[in-house]
């Protein structure tokens, strides 16, 4: 069910958006409204690294999408308070379910913390990233966001383990995916390798850049192992104590984009590889290594993540 | 990250292929027969074409990213994507072609900006031609600035049609006659010869922008002149190249916070001390420089509120403004957004006297074109020399114009195909329902990448400049041409 949201997902930056309203006022429906939210979604965040190499992206461009991705966000928010009430009347089906979760990952991948077991929210799996800490705090609104988590989770190809929407399901898939160092420093982007789960997320992005070369048929074979290591990956983000002290323009920034090269090569299975060609996790982790580079205290690992986000917001904005 | 040497000869050795082509085409273009016409009078919306410019390939370096009218009308200028500046003159009329006036011929042609390469940042710096402002004439010589993404300079364009001959000591060439050869002495005479047009950079106004600049605007004082980039605006003094004040600095403390950038921006033209700057998410703003030195604050702030019906996700991005223009008159500020043209009083903030449609039926589209990046093209607008009709570009070649008085409107559009020389332009229409008429074009098929962005009328006549990618479209009224 995961790979079909996938490329339910492509088919609609192909040939889907002619003609769709977008207001969501009129949208025939609530489901489609979230479809096309969660393809404007992509757009912009595909358009943010789209430009052409070595000219200054125009910054009036890059700002206007920029707030588009924070009125989406504000939108994801507030839906979320409001969920369990949508819950309650109706039963997540697939596309609603699917489209809702596949935001979160891509917002949540790269800037992934290390998860302290301890925390009790942790074991609550949820859209993290996008949603406040005093949001998630909540205990109805976590509570409530596992069920959608268990849509998706509940169908994966049989190869995958049976994920279950605790942590410590987690856990054992970090254990699964668990890198070895060497190809971890290889990458050059992880200078933090002393938690599992920091080896973990840095490890399934360098994955992806280094199957790159190889050719789209390496990917593709790599494909269903990334896409496992995505579930893991995605509830390890709901450390609270990462959630604090990280701001909304923060994950704004920067984990949308990283989080996109991690997260569409596992989609792009269905035939839209040329589309991603542009924009290669290889290319992403060349600028992103300068910036890792810095030095961190190992229990403050979420740090180094801040100081890359500004860096990112740098190079961005051109300032 | 640093350029690859080869790859960056490379680029220049393409730059420089495409710029030869461009020279090619120049040539044939002066070369060729240019268009007379003498029609029918028509009304206002029947103009036709006088002239249409076409370089061979239009890939790249002369797509017109630029298009300004002098003060008198009889000078066009011109800037491309290449750095390059057309300017074309007006004919005098002649009197065995009594109708040959409004004919418009490249009178010069050069290179104002030349590709950069930022080092620090390794970013390319384009040559593009964001704008061309002309300065009041104060002699016989004319003067523009020219501004790419960073850098505004000042050319000075003078005509020489006479040259001394007759030097004692010098021969035709210049070169130093053998001194026993010269056996009497003359006196040098000045003689006639083929009009020469010489432009020579005078000022180059460097280093004041961080960001990209956008408009340049030349003071009514006629000393002074802005430059805005997307957070600041600089005021320099036409003189002084090597400092410049910030009067606009929209930039906050942190990036992050950043949710809106300058779009457009300019003077008054009676008052030097007001300017109005426009805003990403549709507000103009008014700046009196009297009420201090940093206008931070606004004099006056124009802003429509939202109509909750029709928000969408593309609300923001549809309501940045491309373009302001100020009437001739300085009373009314014209406005452009990416689907509607306002007219605002500057005695009225709180909404727009007047609203046009420029293609509302884009509307049911903008994720489209949002996703192919047409969402962001910058259409800019233009006042006539009365202030009663307003004229901005559109898709597919077309160009809407808006009588304020009779709120007529009309689509034209710029085509080899349909404006034949002395041809009167028929307005087109583009249908949106089921039901189409004969030679409608229906919202499916229209073009997004013949895109009309800039348009220029005469300040005092119905002639309108209209650049569509690479061509330059000249119109004017047939009741115009009638009259002389």
């Amino acid at each position: 069910m995961l790979g079909k949201g996938g490329k339910r997902k492509f088919d609609e930056d192909e040939d889907g958006l002619e003609g769709k309203e977008v207001s969501p006022a009129d949208g025939p429906s609530k489901v489609s409204y979230t479809l096309q939210r969660q393809t404007i979604f992509n757009i912009s965040v595909m358009k943010l690294y789209n430009h052409r190499p070595l000219t200054e992206p125009s910054l009036q461009k890059t700002v206007l999408i920029n707030n588009m991705l924070r009125r989406i966000q504000e939108e994801l928010k507030q839906e979320g308070s409001l969920r369990p009430v949508f819950l309650a009347t109706s039963q997540p089906t697939d596309p609603l379910g699917d489209n809702f979760r596949e935001v979160q990952p891509a917002f949540s991948h790269l800037a992934t913390p290390p998860a302290h077991p301890t925390d009790s929210a942790s074991t609550t799996p949820l859209e993290s990233c996008l949603t406040p800490a005093s949001l998630l705090e909540d205990d109805s609104f976590c509570t409530s966001q596992t069920i959608p988590q268990d849509g998706p989770t509940d169908l994966p190809s049989p190869t995958t383990q049976p994920v279950k929407d605790s942590f410590s399901s987690a856990l054992d898939e970090i254990e699964e995916l668990c890198p070895t160092p060497t190809s971890a420093e290889a990458v050059g982007a992880s200078t933090i390798a002393d938690t599992a789960a920091t080896d973990n997320s840095k490890e399934s992005s360098g994955e992806s850049a280094l199957q790159k070369p190889e050719g789209v048929q390496e990917n593709r074979i790599n494909e269903p192992r990334l896409m496992d290591s995505l579930p893991g990956n995605f509830e390890i983000t709901t450390s609270t104590g990462f959630l604090t002290d990280l701001t909304l323009d923060d994950i704004l920034f920067a984990d949308i984009d990283t989080s996109m090269y991690d997260f569409d090569p596992c989609t792009s299975a269905t035939g839209a590889a040329s589309k991603m060609a542009p924009v290669s996790a290889d290319d992403l982790l060349k600028t992103l290594a300068p910036y890792s580079s810095q030095p961190v205290t190992p229990n403050q690992p979420f740090k180094m993540d801040l100081t890359e986000l500004d860096h990112i917001m740098e190079v961005l904005v051109g300032s | 990250m640093c350029l690859n040497p080869l790859l960056k000869r490379a680029l220049l050795e393409i730059l420089l292929a495409v710029d030869s082509a461009f020279f090619r085409s120049l040539s044939r273009l002066s070369l060729g027969k240019s268009y007379i016409q003498h029609c029918p009078a028509e009304d206002m919306e029947g103009l036709s074409s006088i002239y249409d410019v076409e370089s061979e390939d239009g890939v790249g370096a002369d797509i017109i990213s630029t298009a300004e009218f002098n003060h008198t009308g009889d000078l066009l200028a011109t800037g491309d994507k290449g750095g390059r500046v057309v300017i074309f003159q007006r004919e005098s009329e002649s009197k065995n072609e009594p109708y040959s006036q409004g004919e418009y011929n490249v009178y010069s042609t050069f290179q104002s900006h030349e590709p950069e390469f930022d080092y620090l940042k390794s970013l390319e710096i384009e040559e593009k031609i964001n704008k061309i402002k002309w300065l009041p004439q104060q002699n016989a010589a004319h003067s523009l600035l020219s501004t790419n993404d960073k850098t505004i300079k000042l050319w000075k364009i003078t005509e020489r049609d006479k040259r001394p001959e007759g030097y004692n000591l010098k021969d035709e060439e210049g070169k130093l006659k053998d001194l026993s050869t010269v056996t009497s002495l003359q006196v040098p005479v000045l003689k006639p010869m083929d009009l020469m047009v010489e432009v020579s950079p005078r000022r180059i106004f460097a280093n004041g922008h961080t960001y990209h600049v956008n408009s340049i605007s030349v003071n009514s004082d006629c000393e002074t002149y802005m430059s805005a980039d997307d957070l600041r605006i600089n005021l320099w003094h036409l003189a002084i190249t090597d400092r410049s004040f910030n009067i606009v600095d929209i930039k906050p403390a942190n990036m992050e916070d950043l949710t809106e950038v300058i779009t457009a921006s300019e003077f008054h033209p009676h008052h030097c001390n007001l300017f109005v700057y426009s805003s990403s998410k549709g507000s103009l703003r008014l700046c009196d420089m009297r009420a201090s030195a940093l206008c931070d604050k606004h004099s006056k702030l124009y802003e429509e509120p939202e109509d909750p019906s029709s928000r969408s996700f593309f609300s923001e991005i549809i309501s940045s403004v491309s373009d302001v223009k100020f009437s001739h008159s300085g009373r009314y500020m014209l406005a452009r957004d990416y689907l509607t043209v306002k007219v605002w009083d500057l005695n009225m903030e709180t909404r727009p006297v007047e609203t046009y449609q420029v293609h509302d039926y884009l509307r049911s589209k903008l994720c489209s074109l949002y996703e192919n990046d047409c969402i962001f093209d910058k259409f800019e607008c233009a006042w006539n020399g009365s202030d009663s009709v307003i004229m901005t570009g559109a898709y597919n070649n077309f160009f809407r114009m808006f009588d304020r008085n009779t709120k007529r409107d009309v689509t034209l559009e710029a085509s080899r195909e349909s404006s034949k020389p002395r041809a009167i332009l028929k307005p087109r229409r583009v249908c949106v329902g089921g039901k189409r008429r004969k030679d409608d074009i229906s919202v499916d098929s229209l073009d997004f990448t013949k895109k009309i962005l800039h348009t220029a009328w005469h300040p005092t006549e119905n002639i309108i400049a209209i650049a569509a990618t690479n061509n330059l479209y000249i119109f004017q009224d047939k009741m115009n041409s009638d009259m002389h």
